[in-house]
């Protein structure tokens, strides 16, 4: 796991800066104050943001919040309107051929060749990157349970994505950037492109997961930033953002609960006492409460799994 | 030639062998059903002085001049406005698809974030362009040359093929007119209008500015007549009309490149 940096709200860089690397000193990618402006609109304004070498890192923001664009920006596809990126210590726009060959992209708008075959797309693709391993090919296709005789046109949205999926995950790259990768997959294959994910990390490859799934990005990612109107409203690690979520509380007492002390107890809000129950909302670190219940009689403790898109929301909430 | 550049021209040459088929299939039917009139014509001084009859401006516009010779014949028939409207309107196609068309369907995305350039993905898509105008006019020779020697037309071999040359030179100066506003539009319907309106206009310059003293000069600013304003079909044709197309084609094609290069590549 990434070592985890605090979490700072809108100052991305400082968040970084106090992250270590996961694998070496310069980092996957490195954007400094971009912006993107489609005519009067502003997609993307002043981000700043680093990916570590060797880590999974989530770009989380809903839909529109620009982070297509910053994705666009990084492949040289969108001609940044300011700012600097350098992806695996190269300039997409100076030396976008040797930093593909580096990297694959899925995109997240998936328009595939309608009358080619998969295999046929994959032949093509390969051509191009100078050839695909075909046994890897194969087996990639078995465990997405793909088959790669039909026409794209003859697949389900879902199955299109895994073509995608196959083709990200067939080059030998050091960097994926995966844009809303599990859009219309099944549970089983989102569990196995998880299995994808962990395996492509333990050979150090570095996977920049954009999603607005969060349970994806919790289980998937060791870092994440938060994109919110073409800003980064935080950057830090997944267990940085856990903790910070708000878990809901249910304790029933075996006597007239300590409402006094848990008034004061730091972090518990929202406390509804109905006879020996307590309902309450905990935002940071359960060990006060414990503590504190330890010491009175209790008959049962529900504390709730504390969820990334809580977390998320308080997040907006407190850049709103 | 590399792996890499022959995906690049094959790959969007082999995406487009149906429409390929159709304009081919098009092409065959224009020349064959055309010749096969030629022998009710041979000779048929009737026909020829009834064509002759028609107001003068008219038999220039549509090309009907000397409609009894083979000639003009195959003139009025299929090169003074078919066989180039075809080779045109299938150069404008191709153009069309395979750069603002696949843009606008998202299809370039995943080939853009390979390990190729975008200056070579539509150079390629132009050479694809060029290689279907290159099967077309192979296609159109043997129509045209087998048509001639089935129905006895007796015609100059080397005037047809300078013809005929120049018909696809024509289509492949307005594919590169597309080519050239798809590298700074996104939109397809645009780089249509534009092809379409290329080669529509520069035709009604040709066919109607002969028809008044003062505008005949500036007839020579239509593409349309540096192809088949010299009637290659008698005359055979002038080196200037043949540089005139290709350099003015290739021209409009880097254009289009550059542009390309330069902006922003649109997301499905």
């Amino acid at each position: 796991m990434a070592a985890t940096s605090p979490l700072e709200a809108g100052t991305s860089a400082a968040a970084t800066a106090a992250a270590a690397p996961v694998g070496g000193a310069d980092p996957a990618i490195l954007i400094e104050g971009l912006a993107k402006d489609y005519g009067p609109v502003q997609a993307v304004q002043a981000l700043d943001l680093e990916v570590h070498r060797g880590e999974v890192f989530g770009f989380l923001g809903p839909n529109g919040a620009g982070k297509t664009t910053t994705i666009r920006c990084l492949l040289d596809l969108l001609r940044p309107t300011a700012g600097r990126i350098t992806v695996l210590g190269l300039d997409p726009r100076r030396d976008g051929i040797a930093l593909r060959r580096r990297l694959t992209y899925m995109p997240g708008e998936l328009r595939l060749p309608e009358r080619m075959t998969a295999a046929g797309l994959v032949a093509a693709i390969g051509r191009l990157r100078g050839g695909f391993d075909t046994r890897r090919r194969d087996e990639l296709a078995t465990r997405l349970d793909l088959d790669l005789g039909r026409r794209m046109r003859d697949l389900s949205s879902g199955n299109r994505r895994k073509v995608a999926l196959l083709l990200a995950f067939l080059a030998d790259a050091e960097l994926l950037i995966l844009d809303e990768p599990t859009n219309g997959l099944d549970p089983l294959m989102q569990r196995e492109f998880l299995r994808l994910v962990r395996e492509a990390r333990a050979r150090g490859t570095t996977i920049f997961l954009s999603s607005h799934v969060l349970s994806e990005v919790q289980r998937a990612a060791d870092r994440v930033a938060v994109l919110r109107q073409g800003r980064v409203v935080a950057v830090g690690g997944v267990d940085e953002l856990r903790r910070r979520a708000r878990q809901r509380i249910d304790v029933w007492f075996d006597a007239p609960p300590p409402t006094e002390e848990l008034a004061r107890l730091p972090g518990l809000v929202d406390v509804a006492v109905e006879d020996r129950r307590v309902l309450a909302t905990l935002s940071g670190p359960i060990q006060p409460l414990l503590e504190l219940l330890a010491r009175h009689p209790v008959l049962s403790l529900l504390v709730e799994e504390p969820d990334l898109e809580q977390a998320f929301l308080d997040l907006y909430k407190d850049a709103a | 030639m590399t792996r890499r550049w022959w995906e690049l021209i094959a790959g969007p040459f082999r995406a487009s062998w149906r429409a390929g088929l159709g304009w081919t299939i098009l092409l065959v039917l224009l020349i064959v059903s055309t010749v096969a009139f030629w022998p009710a014509f041979r000779g048929s001084s009737g026909i020829s002085q009834a064509i002759d009859q028609l107001p003068g401006p008219l038999l220039k516009a549509f090309g009907l001049e000397d409609f009894g010779t083979a000639a003009g014949y195959l003139r009025g028939g299929l090169y003074e406005v078919l066989v180039p409207l075809v080779f045109a309107a299938a150069g404008i196609v191709f153009a069309n698809t395979m750069t603002a068309g696949d843009e606008d369907a998202g299809h370039l995305e995943l080939f853009l974030a390979q390990p190729v350039s975008r200056m070579a993905v539509i150079t390629g898509r132009s050479l694809a362009v060029l290689g279907w105008l290159i099967v077309l006019t192979l296609v159109t020779v043997v129509s045209q040359l087998g048509s001639d020697a089935l129905f006895g037309v007796p015609i100059d071999t080397g005037r047809v093929l300078v013809t005929i040359a120049l018909c696809a030179l024509l289509g492949a100066f307005d594919a590169g007119v597309c080519i050239a506003v798809a590298g700074a539009s996104t939109r397809p319907g645009l780089v249509l209008s534009a092809g379409f309106g290329v080669a529509y206009s520069s035709y009604l310059v040709l066919a109607l500015f002969q028809l008044s003293p003062l505008l005949d000069p500036w007839r020579h600013v239509s593409p349309w007549d540096w192809a088949l304003g010299g009637d290659p079909l008698t005359n055979g044709g002038d080196a200037w009309r043949f540089l005139a197309l290709g350099v003015g084609a290739v021209l409009l094609a880097a254009l289009g490149i550059v542009g390309f290069d330069g902006r922003d590549v649109r997301s499905a």
